[in-house]
């Protein structure tokens, strides 16, 4: 089946989902189809399978198809496209050592449709008109290849009154936080009141928490607050309850107003929690999209762990067309009722001898 | 009393001469080590039989005195080396000191104990050893910590005296467009083979000087290699998580490049142009076309801070391609460095 094709089918699940509509087939057959799709265009897929004792052909369950390593996206080009056809291209934080991996997009439509219609769901869906949207990140003009700046790009533009983008970016390219505008804009909806969409990182988070002390910045009433993404040096590191409890202390918000979101460059969709919405929804628990499955799994075998067991993450995602249905991460979960908790990075294998471990390189 | 080199040097030698008894009488000692190291049976002979280092010229013992320096007391913390490294850390602080003294490795103490116990039969009470050690206690001399960085960070925040670092690092391998490959594959395997790779000179990165196809070559001759070899000495067992890193590290080179996958050990072949990889231990090899040395060392030098042994069948072309503090040494030789010092000449703090 062609790309084109595969893209309308994964817009349809979407589509059904903002109608609050069955989905139009099930996860399995189009996951698989995805697979074959991926295993006839993609060597390094089709290799992986073979190795895996997979046959694409015959695949007939999800949960069957051999998940790609995140590694795999800093070593090779995972695309069923040429380099050519590439409109998008995702590049993953960078550290002194490890390379940089890349997720490119021939269609990024897909990515945009899911990220929204999931976004809203869990952070807007109530919210009557456009209303102010801040973005403390930089702008996709500054972090072109960044996916958290291009999806909060779309959310600004879908959900956010109109404003430019220096109103809109409240971070630049050296870190630096706009507290002005961020002022003047809170100023502005507090008028109107009006609520304010704030997305943002967990380190622009806690420089800003910082830079506040003992103060506070209150948002008007019905505002909230998208929290994202680890540290990776840039700031302290702070625990997601105590950071949790820092911005609705300094936003003026309650705790479930704070929502934190999950995502990562080598998927093309996104997990939220639901506490905005849902009273009884515990804080840490993540929801799935319907095109999405988180299966915990042994990171040994690569079996699915019991219930309630942590594991690390296989990532099924209907929405990666064209680079991998089934990813895996190095981040542990463990289901929690019909969502999934976030634990962290694995730990890397103990290190015995003197050889030196991956982490250990990593952290120098 | 300060002693003069050569006395220094005689007391090395005497070490080694235990270490020697100790070899020799390894029967006793090869259950625990087998136990605690997680080697197999085969795999501690290989070590206690070929890399103890129970030889060494006196220009070596006098290049490793002046290593040494001099101390009223030496510490020495056995937190994290090949069980056999102990003997190079206890000649480095007897040469160092008269006064020596060791807390082993809580998880692996059976060698370095053996080996005080045979010098202090031989006459030598100059070592003694201090398990339950807080080296927050040691008020004299220097500490020689062996270990992990965050070991060393934590020692040097707690102690009260100098501290010399020897942390963790890694073995990576040239081979020349003039490497016969059968040759350095076999080489280059028995290298890999020792301690089942976990020492800071065994090579993990064979950096290939052509293109895909003689990267393939070596990695098809180095599979063949490390499968004779794991009749021979077989590799011990692998814990559950080395298994996933191992399992994450072959689907991830099968995806990306090609995976030989043997039943001790796998060897990737990684594609051109891409980033550099660290494999895990245990019998893996990570190998990379290279079009160019220069190239290799661009490829290199974001890793190249763990380096700490180049091995080649080209010495000048290691020379160029090695970080300044780094050893040099012949394919098949990489884990049997002269005792002249540490083992990782990085700068010891």
């Amino acid at each position: 089946m062609s790309s084109p094709r595969l893209h309308a089918r994964a817009r349809a699940l979407v589509s059904a989902f903002e109608a609050d509509a069955p989905p139009p087939e099930p996860f399995d057959a189009f996951a698989c189809d995805l697979a074959r799709h991926q295993a006839a265009h993609i060597e390094g897929f089709a290799r992986l399978c073979r190795a895996r004792g997979v046959d694409p052909a015959t695949l007939a369950r999800a949960e069957d198809i051999p998940p790609v390593p995140t590694d795999a996206f800093k070593l090779t080009r995972v695309a069923t496209f040429d380099p050519a056809e590439t409109a998008i291209t995702f590049r993953t934080s960078g550290t002194t050592v490890g390379a940089r991996g890349e997720h490119v997009m021939r269609d990024v439509g897909t990515y945009e449709a899911a990220s929204l219609a999931f976004g809203r769901h869990w952070l807007a869906r109530d919210l009557p008109e456009r209303v102010p949207v801040v973005v403390l990140g930089p702008s996709p003009a500054e972090a072109p290849d960044s996916s958290l700046a291009h999806m909060c790009e779309t959310f600004a533009k879908a959900f956010g009154a109109p404003a430019s983008a220096a109103e809109t970016y409240l971070i630049d390219g050296d870190g630096v936080l706009d507290l002005a505008t961020f002022d003047e804009r809170v100023a502005i909806a507090l008028a109107k009141n009006q609520p304010i969409l704030v997305l943002g990182t967990s380190f622009a988070f806690v420089h800003f928490i910082d830079g506040l002390g003992k103060d506070t910045f209150h948002l008007p009433r019905g505002s909230r607050v998208m929290q994202t993404g680890g540290y990776k040096g840039r700031s302290r590191e702070v625990p997601a309850a105590v950071l949790r409890a820092d911005l609705a202390r300094a936003f003026g918000l309650d705790r479930r107003a704070i929502v934190a979101e999950y995502g990562m460059t080598e998927l093309s969709s996104q997990f939220y929690e639901r506490t905005l919405f849902e009273p009884a929804a515990p804080l840490g628990v993540y929801a799935e999209p319907p095109w999405t499955r988180v299966v915990p799994v042994d990171p040994d075998t690569l079996a699915p762990v019991a219930d309630g067991c942590v594991g690390i993450a296989k990532i099924l995602d209907l929405m990666n067309v064209d680079s991998a249905v089934a990813i895996l991460t190095q981040d542990q979960v463990r289901r929690s009722g019909d969502g999934f908790e976030l634990l962290g990075r694995a730990p890397g294998a103990v290190p015995r001898g003197c050889s030196i471990a991956i982490e250990e390189l990593l952290g120098r | 009393m300060t002693r003069s080199p050569a006395e220094r040097i005689a007391d090395v030698r005497r070490l080694q001469r235990a270490a020697r008894t100790v070899v020799d009488d390894r029967a006793r000692l090869v259950p625990a080590l087998v136990t605690s190291t997680g080697l197999s049976p085969e795999g501690v002979e290989l070590a206690l039989s070929r890399h103890v280092e129970v030889d060494a010229s006196d220009a070596d013992l006098a290049q490793l005195v002046r290593h040494a320096g001099d101390a009223p007391r030496a510490t020495v913390v056995l937190s994290a080396n090949v069980f056999v490294g102990a003997l190079r850390a206890l000649a480095m602080a007897r040469a160092a000191s008269v006064d020596v003294v060791v807390r082993p490795s809580r998880r692996d103490p059976a060698f370095a104990e053996a080996l005080v116990r045979a010098l202090a039969a031989a006459g030598d009470a100059a070592i003694r050893l201090e398990p339950a050690l807080d080296v927050a206690s040691v008020d004299v001399g220097e500490i020689h910590v062996y270990g992990r960085d965050e070991t060393i960070a934590d020692i040097r925040a707690r102690a009260r005296v100098r501290v010399r670092g020897h942390g963790s690092g890694m073995g990576v391998v040239w081979i020349s467009a003039a490497a016969e490959l059968t040759a350095a594959a076999r080489a280059l395997a028995e290298d890999i083979v020792v301690f089942d790779q976990r020492g800071c000179l065994s090579p993990r990165i064979a950096l290939v000087h052509g293109d895909e196809a003689r990267a393939a070559a070596l990695g098809e001759a180095v599979h063949a290699a490390l499968e004779r070899l794991a009749t021979l000495v077989p590799r011990g067992v692998l814990p559950p998580d080395e298994r996933a890193a191992a399992g994450r590290y072959v689907a991830t080179m099968t995806y990306a490049g090609r995976a030989l996958v043997g039943r001790d050990h796998a060897i990737a072949i990684a594609p051109p142009g891409a980033p550099l990889v660290l494999p895990p231990p245990y019998r893996h090899l990570h190998i990379v076309p290279c079009a160019s040395l220069t190239g290799a060392r661009d490829l290199l030098a974001p890793l190249a801070k763990a380096v700490v042994t180049v091995g080649s069948d080209d010495l000048a072309a290691a020379r160029e391609l090695a970080p300044a503090w780094a050893r040099l040494a012949a394919l098949g030789a990489l884990q049997r460095p002269p005792l002249d010092g540490p083992v990782d000449l990085r700068a010891d703090g």
